[in-house]
């Protein structure tokens, strides 16, 4: 288990808005999720730790090289997957030379090892029968799993996929943890998500993110614990908790400082996460405090 | 019709997998095979299972290969390998539209030129801006939906640039240059065109190290057809795109715009591909 991606202090600012405000983090070998809601800055750091996008303060190391550097740089895209958050393929291309041509800029020259290589990770996502369909016919849930598969071209060290799992029905879901937990085994793979259910079935590591700061940084496990203590439920809803929403018949499940004598329950990922955030992190959900 | 019970036995199987069997009795094999699992079960452990792989990656290939386009081909029979004919053909201002586009508009202006009264103008002004709109769209986000997976590969967004470049201008260049032939007046006007052809092209390139590519070329269109079109005007000069001063400015922003992409060559890549 060796570090692969090291980070102190990012600092990235669009105009005044600072959308990295000092950010550490710190992945190995193994599936790390970022959790954290809209607008906390999951994308531009992806993008940073996808050499796309420059940092304006702070340290950063990819797979040992420094990205600012030139040389460091495609030394690192050598090595790295990349499925952006809006992946956007040429809608006259086949899936074939959709990820034939991101296959093309990844320096596999040789053509007919490259087409194997291109029909390796069309099978690996479940795409190997459309390969001669133009990704315009193709669904939304086969266009995101054609962006991971140009992301698996090379079997790269480093993954860094961007909200992965958006637009993907219950049962590619499935198949797509299966897919990153694979990934996951003997390289570095950085996702980032809102559902906390993404963190419990792959991630081995997860950093919650708010404000461009990581807030937390542990195993899945011990993010939970975080909430240990701090959840009740109770038949009435109380308004001093942070959070709170109606479950099964009548109850209320609440995350916050539990009043005396209140029944307390295990704390799952998802309270934790509410509790980490504090009461901004209700604000879209209808029944909080 | 009934068939009488046959099948195989380790020998012939061996023998068939083998490629061993003569012709008539191989045919016997295959037609009796498609009918009978037992047989298909026996003949799985004879056969060579990379080989078959590879029969099968081969058979792949042929029906998967994508269909390469015209340009690519011919890309390719100039020499040109058939990665880099992948990633030139990639670029909507190479595809046969954009091609038709320009071929189309420049007829249109050739034709302006015979029948108009100063017609000769719009095709001056118009000619030059054909080969920097194509190089604007040849690069960046608005050309390429895949730009942001693009950016993160470690092929050079110079040489890509470059290579694209080269040619959309050789492309746009030789409809322009035949169209050019065929003007009234001076032969001397089929020519004279390509400097601020390549002053506006380069200046393009220049300036979308500040800002977008489409924006760059949008401000340097608008700049040239301001003074070009002027030329559309009853009692001016149709000539007017290629009087003195207009070639002049031209060649002060050809070699400006030259001397500023020498001078920051070696950070030009990382410029253009954040305006990008």
């Amino acid at each position: 288990m060796t570090t692969t991606v090291e980070a102190t202090g990012l600092v990235k600012a669009y105009g005044r808005r600072h959308a990295l405000a000092g950010l550490d983090l710190a992945a190995r070998t193994g599936v790390t999720g970022l959790l954290g809601p809209n607008g906390a800055g999951k994308t531009t750091l992806l993008r940073i730790l996808a050499t796309v996008l420059p940092t304006d303060a702070g340290h950063l190391r990819l797979l040992g090289h420094d990205p600012h550097e030139p040389t460091g740089r495609r030394h690192v895209r050598r090595r790295l997957g990349y499925l952006p958050q809006d992946a956007g393929f040429h809608r006259g291309f086949t899936a074939f030379e959709a990820v034939d041509y991101v296959a093309v800029l990844k320096e596999h020259t040789r053509t007919r090892a490259r087409h194997d290589e291109v029909r390796r990770v069309l099978d690996l996502v479940g795409l190997g029968d459309v390969a001669t369909t133009k990704v315009r016919a193709l669904s939304g849930g086969m266009r995101q799993r054609l962006g991971l598969a140009q992301a698996l071209l090379g079997s790269p060290e480093l993954l860094v996929l961007d909200e992965p799992t958006v637009g993907l029905d219950p049962e590619q879901r499935m198949r797509f943890r299966d897919l990153v937990s694979e990934a996951g085994r003997g390289r570095t793979v950085i996702l980032s998500t809102h559902q906390t259910e993404d963190v419990a079935a792959v991630c081995s590591e997860v950093v919650v993110v708010t404000g461009g700061r990581s807030v937390f940084t542990g195993t899945p496990a011990e993010l939970a614990q975080v909430a240990a203590g701090r959840v009740w439920v109770d038949d009435d809803k109380d308004p001093r908790a942070v959070a709170g929403w109606r479950v099964g018949a009548g109850h209320y499940h609440h995350v916050g400082d539990p009043p005396a004598g209140a029944e307390l329950v295990d704390p799952t990922i998802e309270d934790a996460y509410l509790l980490l955030l504090g009461p901004r992190a209700g604000a879209g959900m209808g029944e909080v405090a | 019709m009934t068939t009488t019970p046959w099948h195989l036995d380790e020998t012939l199987a061996g023998r068939y997998a083998g490629g061993t069997l003569g012709a008539v009795l191989t045919a016997s094999v295959e037609q009796h095979l498609t009918a009978c699992a037992s047989c298909r079960a026996l003949l799985t452990p004879h056969v060579d299972a990379p080989r078959l792989d590879a029969v099968w990656a081969d058979v792949l290939e042929r029906v998967e290969r994508p269909r390469r386009s015209l340009l690519e081909r011919g890309l390719s029979r100039s020499g040109v390998d058939d990665a880099t004919a992948r990633l030139v053909a990639a670029a909507p201002s190479l595809r046969g539209a954009w091609v038709t586009g320009t071929t189309l508009v420049l007829a249109l202006a050739l034709v302006a030129a015979y029948v108009a009264t100063n017609g000769v103008g719009l095709y001056l002004a118009l000619a030059p801006l054909m080969p920097m709109a194509g190089v604007a769209l040849a690069y960046g986000p608005m050309s390429d939906p895949a730009h942001e997976m693009v950016a993160a590969t470690p092929y050079s967004p110079l040489r890509l640039l470059a290579l694209r470049t080269a040619f959309v201008v050789a492309t746009t260049l030789a409809p322009a240059a035949l169209a050019g032939l065929f003007l009234p007046g001076s032969p001397y006007l089929a020519v004279v065109w390509l400097l601020p052809a390549l002053a506006l092209t380069v200046g393009t390139v220049a300036l979308s190290t500040r800002v977008a590519p489409h924006l760059a070329a949008a401000a340097l269109a608008v700049a040239w057809l301001t003074v070009s079109l002027r030329a559309l005007a009853p009692r001016r000069d149709p000539l007017l795109a290629t009087s003195s001063p207009v070639l002049l400015v031209c060649t002060v922003v050809l070699v400006a715009a030259t001397a500023f992409l020498y001078a920051r060559r070696r950070d030009l890549a990382e410029l253009l591909r954040r305006t990008a």
